[in-house]
């Protein structure tokens, strides 16, 4: 069977994916370009006597790249030569979109245009005359709406018909001056490059060497002489008083706006959409940005209070229920203690903490696909840019920033709305500044024990400290990163839009899978060595006896400085480091506040249906959070339960100055380690999160140094 | 006059445009070309960036940048 490779490329915001997602049905693959964190969607099935190959390039407003995912799909059509191109094109803005149209012609790949969106453009009042079109640029066109699936087959049956057929876009006059410059470098390329035959020298690669694109010609393989070239656009420069890539441009407009101006006739006055009635009030100058602060808030809320009760179902029914019988079943095969311990604690335990972070990363990936199709995303940008880019980088980091709070693992999934990978590295790196929800406990025991007076004052100081510090580390990496030089930020305000509800459970689930598989078996890993740290050598018998006792014994002079240089707190610290959060279970642990094992009967039939009623329950909860949403909920840390007996004890060991130090080192050190494996899961390598670590650290010592040795000092 | 200095509503027309390779480029790609007609429409609550129509869409851009956009007004 003869296989099709099909490119499918576009401008973004047209739509491109739907209509993938539309294409593929259930047989989407997702993968990552190779090298890079840039999504790669394929599809494959058959039609007729060929089996259709879809690849999915990024969305592009040219070939002459700006953006890494511009970059990707340049490099995709010059050097993979797919058989069919298939552009998208938003119907309701097509001089634009014919612009890179003329461009994709210019390869001499035999093309379909799918005129996306149609029906909005006939509500727009807009008639298009496609076989015009079809005429003027030698293609196949397509009206579709990909949202209902109209148009798909069609789509299919023109591909596989420019292909038999091999239909080639028209070669389009760039004008005497243009064409004159293309025949003369022709000639001298087929001189330099005595491999390559007149056909594979495509306008689209000449254009190339004039535009002196090295990158990808080098890629080509492509020989030729710059002086000589030189030589060539000067002439061109001199008659039209232009550089040659301006003149190109404008050459390639003018044939966009010509062809627009024969095929589409729309309505005189051109009458205010519903997009530009929505952001009269959505971009307000007055209303814009609290309505933006209480739509995010709400959506946040929203997802963590319906994520929530079912992270803790996960995390009772494994700790309650999944370990207690893995426990018993193998005790009743005779294992011994430790592998007893080792696959409860360490393995059962790791793939539990995998599946608790599901619903959250669930939820939170499905808002963040919401607001990227919905159009908000970008209103969202321009709101927050002025604020954003006192951090050292641009609008669109503020959602994943927020989100931070909540946990930064989604955090480190929602940067993929940023396209440029210096600036997504940068936020990446920043979102563990802010204040995860995992800090809390630790916040709150410590705040309870020695400033319950004013808890709320101490806990508005952590939170805007972090940022504060988020701010200052923003604008020095900033500084390093681009030295100097700012990238530009101009942005589409796409037209808002109705997800679909497919989109968003392909997009979700396509996000959950690569965390659960990326993610999941580091996070497993991990979780065994931190089980061999508590555990090892096999049951100490006092937790300073254990390797991580031992390790805490050894770093702890480091805290000194800090004001809690004993071997306790040093411990929880390095625990901490698996989910901040277990600072406080640790340090109850120390301390020999171990809450006793309840021995209970245990009867399968009963755990079982307890658990149905737990699900039950738990949904119950998340359903009536949401409706507390609305009313007046707060974000309520719960107090742990070991935190009640371990109060005392935190009061001998630490002073009011040294525990708010110990909650400024708690805020900034060490990114959890789950967040640490997201970011490998995304950028292929661990060295992000070396550096995190480190720089992280290094602050989180500073800071608390000052906190403790300037309190000293004036004496608190 | 430069396009930041273009009153929310009012209409200019693109007269040339500035600025390093990098911007010029993306700023062409995305249709803002001398002769081109733009308008802006609003100025984001922070006073910065600033949205315009060109080419019958809307863009968003920084002062900054729209700084190297020189316009002539139209009635």
């Amino acid at each position: 069977m003869k296989e099709i490779r099909i490119a499918v490329c576009g401008n973004p915001n047209t739509g491109k994916s739907t209509l993938i997602n539309s294409l593929a049905g259930a047989k989407l693959q997702v993968g990552n370009w190779p090298g890079v964190t840039v999504e790669k969607k394929e599809v494959t099935f058959k039609t007729g006597d060929y089996l259709l190959h879809f690849i999915d390039l990024p969305g592009a407003y040219s070939l002459t790249p700006f953006s890494l995912e511009e970059k990707i799909t340049r490099d995709f059509l010059f050097t993979q030569r797919p058989d069919v191109i298939l552009c998208v094109v938003d119907s309701t803005n097509l001089e634009r979109n014919l612009f890179f149209v003329i461009q994709l012609m210019e390869l001499g790949i035999p093309m379909v245009v799918a005129l996306n969106m149609y029906d909005e453009a006939q509500k727009l009042g807009y008639k298009i005359d496609i076989a015009l079109l079809e005429e003027l640029l030698g293609v196949k066109i397509v009206p579709t709406v990909a949202t209902r699936g109209e148009g798909i087959e069609k789509l299919k049956e023109k591909v596989v018909e420019v292909y038999e057929k091999s239909i080639l876009p028209k070669d389009l006059s760039y004008g005497e001056d243009i064409e004159e410059l293309i025949r003369k470098t022709k000639s001298h390329l087929l001189t330099l490059n005595p491999q390559l035959s007149e056909e594979e020298l495509t306008k689209g690669i000449i254009l190339k060497v004039l535009e002196g694109d090295e990158e990808v010609l080098q890629k080509l393989g492509i020989k030729y002489d710059k002086t000589l070239l030189k030589s060539y656009l000067e002439h061109i420069e001199k008659v039209h008083g232009m550089d040659f890539e301006d003149f190109l441009t404008d050459t390639r407009y003018g044939l966009s706006a010509g062809a627009v101006k024969k095929v589409l006739s729309r309505p005189e006055i051109r009458k205010i959409t519903f997009t530009e009635k929505i952001d009269n009030i959505l971009l307000n100058r007055y209303l814009g940005i609290p309505l933006f602060l209480l739509i995010m808030w709400l959506l946040f809320k929203l997802a963590f209070d319906i994520a929530n009760p079912y992270v803790d179902f996960l995390d009772e029914t494994i700790s309650e229920f999944v370990i207690i019988w893995a426990g018993a079943g193998l005790e009743a095969v005779g294992a011994p203690d430790w592998i007893i311990s080792l696959i409860t604690d360490g393995i059962i335990g790791g793939v539990g903490i995998v599946f608790t972070f599901i619903p959250v990363i669930g939820m939170i990936m499905l808002l963040i696909t919401l607001l990227e199709s919905s159009g908000y995303m970008a209103r969202a940008a321009f709101l927050m840019d002025r604020v954003m880019r006192a951090f050292g980088v641009q609008g669109k980091s503020f959602i994943p920033m927020l989100m931070g709070f909540g946990c930064n693992v989604p955090s480190v999934y929602a940067t993929r709305v940023l396209e440029q990978e210096k600036e997504r590295k940068l936020t990446m790196f920043l979102v563990p500044f802010m204040s995860c929800g995992a800090r809390l406990p630790v916040y709150v025991v410590f705040i309870s024990a020695f400033f319950a007076s004013s808890s709320g004052t101490v806990l508005f100081f952590l939170y805007t400290f972090g940022i504060a510090i988020a701010m200052a580390v923003g604008i020095v990496m900033h500084k390093l990163f681009y030295k100097g030089e700012s990238s530009p930020f101009i942005m589409e305000l796409p037209p808002y839009r109705f997800p679909t509800f497919r989109d968003l459970r392909i997009h979700t689930w396509m996000k959950l899978r690569h965390f659960v598989i990326k993610a999941g078996t580091w996070i497993l890993l991990i979780n065994i060595i931190v089980w061999g740290l508590l555990n090892l050598p096999w049951k100490p018998e006092k937790p300073e006896d254990s390797l991580l006792g031992k390790i805490g014994s050894t770093v702890a002079p480091i805290f000194k400085p800090l004001g809690y240089g004993d071997w306790a707190s040093a411990s929880s610290l390095l625990s901490g480091i698996l989910a901040k959060e277990v600072v406080v279970s640790t340090m109850a642990q120390i301390y020999g506040m171990e809450e006793e094992k309840e021995i209970k009967e245990v009867n399968l039939l009963e755990d079982l249906k307890s658990i149905g009623q737990k699900f039950i329950e738990k949904t119950k909860e998340a359903i009536s959070n949401v409706f507390s949403t609305f009313g007046i909920a707060t974000l309520s840390a719960e107090e742990p339960e070991e935190a009640g007996g371990l109060i005392p004890i935190l009061q001998k060991h630490f002073t009011p100055l040294s525990a708010l130090s110990f909650m400024v080192f708690v805020l900034l050190y060490w990114p959890c380690f789950v967040y640490g494996i997201a970011l490998k899961a995304e950028l292929g390598t661990f060295k992000l999160y070396g550096q995190a670590i480190l720089l992280h650290t290094l602050v989180a010592w500073v800071c608390a140094f000052l906190v403790y040795q300037i309190g000293n000092f004036l004496g608190f | 006059m430069k396009l930041c200095d273009l009153k929310p509503g009012t209409k200019g027309k693109i007269i040339r445009i500035s600025g390093n390779k990098n911007l010029k480029r993306r700023f062409q790609t995305m249709g803002i070309l001398p002769g081109e007609e733009i308008v802006v429409e609003k100025v984001a609550p922070l006073g910065d960036p600033i949205d315009v129509i060109v080419k019958g869409y809307h863009l968003s851009l920084r002062k900054n940048e729209a700084d190297q956009i020189e316009v002539e007004v139209i009635k």
